[in-house]
């Protein structure tokens, strides 16, 4: 029981952190090919470098939370369809 | 019926069997947005610093008195696109070279309109066919292009190629920075580095 609770708060943790790392990606995306508006917006404090240093860093963990967002959700589907 | 009326050139899209990009390709990400020179009578190319006889030139002193010459040159920006162009202009030695530069000159400071700066070694410039551009693909640069001039700084970034340049300065301050440089961004900016300072 204590089990599938851990398994299900993983799941969740995944696909929040996922969002998250999706929102920064657009965020600093837009920090780069718009640079002017968004560090005004931020109040100077998402400067282009910075949204650079990010973005360019966010690949491996966006690839790994992708993997496992698929991973997890392709599992729950698999179980689902399983007969009982 | 015998007068031939000019009217305004289109730009070229194929020069000595290379593909060009278009004036239109590029993406603008100026630190002001597009600067527009309106009165060109007015203005000044200063150059200052480390010389002998400092110059400010008319555009038309630049346009008529110094050979031009023409080179396709791909511009590589940090934000991962890149333009093939054929770019027309002057050789920034030839310009500093009548100004006399100082034998402790190492640096050239190049200065914008809109307050942008960058810097590149003296040696770069003079050891390279490196032109300061008025045409690409055979037209007059538009305003969001950088006219009156674009530097043409191949082999390094985009943030080195300055755009509306005003002044080029001469220094022996080796360790300046310029705009994007004091952000983070290589002081070299060579192409076969990253562009973020090691």
């Amino acid at each position: 029981m204590k089990n599938i609770a851990n398994q299900h708060l993983f799941k969740r943790i995944v696909h929040w952190l996922l969002a998250i790392l999706v929102i920064i990606y657009l965020v600093t995306g837009f920090g780069i090919t718009e640079f002017r508006t968004v560090e005004t917006l931020t109040l100077g404090l998402l400067t282009k470098s910075l949204a650079f240093k990010i973005h360019n860093n966010l690949w491996i963990p966006f690839i790994i939370l992708l993997g496992l967002h698929v991973f997890l959700t392709l599992i729950k589907k698999r179980k689902k369809a399983m007969p009982d | 019926m015998d007068e031939t009326e000019e009217l305004e050139p289109v730009e070229i899209r194929e020069y000595g069997g290379t593909d060009l990009s278009s004036v239109d390709d590029f993406r603008e990400n100026s630190i002001r947005g597009p600067q527009h020179i309106d009165d060109i009578a007015s203005y000044r190319l200063k150059i200052t610093g480390l010389v002998d006889n400092p110059k400010n030139h008319t555009y038309e002193d630049v346009i008529d008195n110094y050979q031009h010459y023409k080179k396709v040159v791909t511009l590589d920006c940090v934000e991962g696109w890149s333009v093939t162009i054929l770019w027309e202009g002057v050789l920034v030695r030839e310009l500093m070279a009548e100004s006399s530069p100082l034998p402790n000159a190492k640096v050239v400071i190049f200065h914008a309109y809109d307050g942008y700066t960058t810097s590149l070694p003296l040696d770069y410039i003079m050891n390279n066919d490196i032109i300061m551009a008025y045409k690409m693909n055979e037209v007059t640069l538009p305003a969001e292009r950088g006219f009156p001039f674009q530097l043409v700084a191949e082999s390094r970034w985009g943030y080195k190629w300055i755009k509306w340049i005003t002044e080029i300065e001469l220094s022996d301050d080796v360790n300046y920075r310029g705009y994007w440089e004091t952000r983070g961004y290589s002081n070299t900016g060579d192409l076969d580095k990253g562009f973020f300072e090691e």
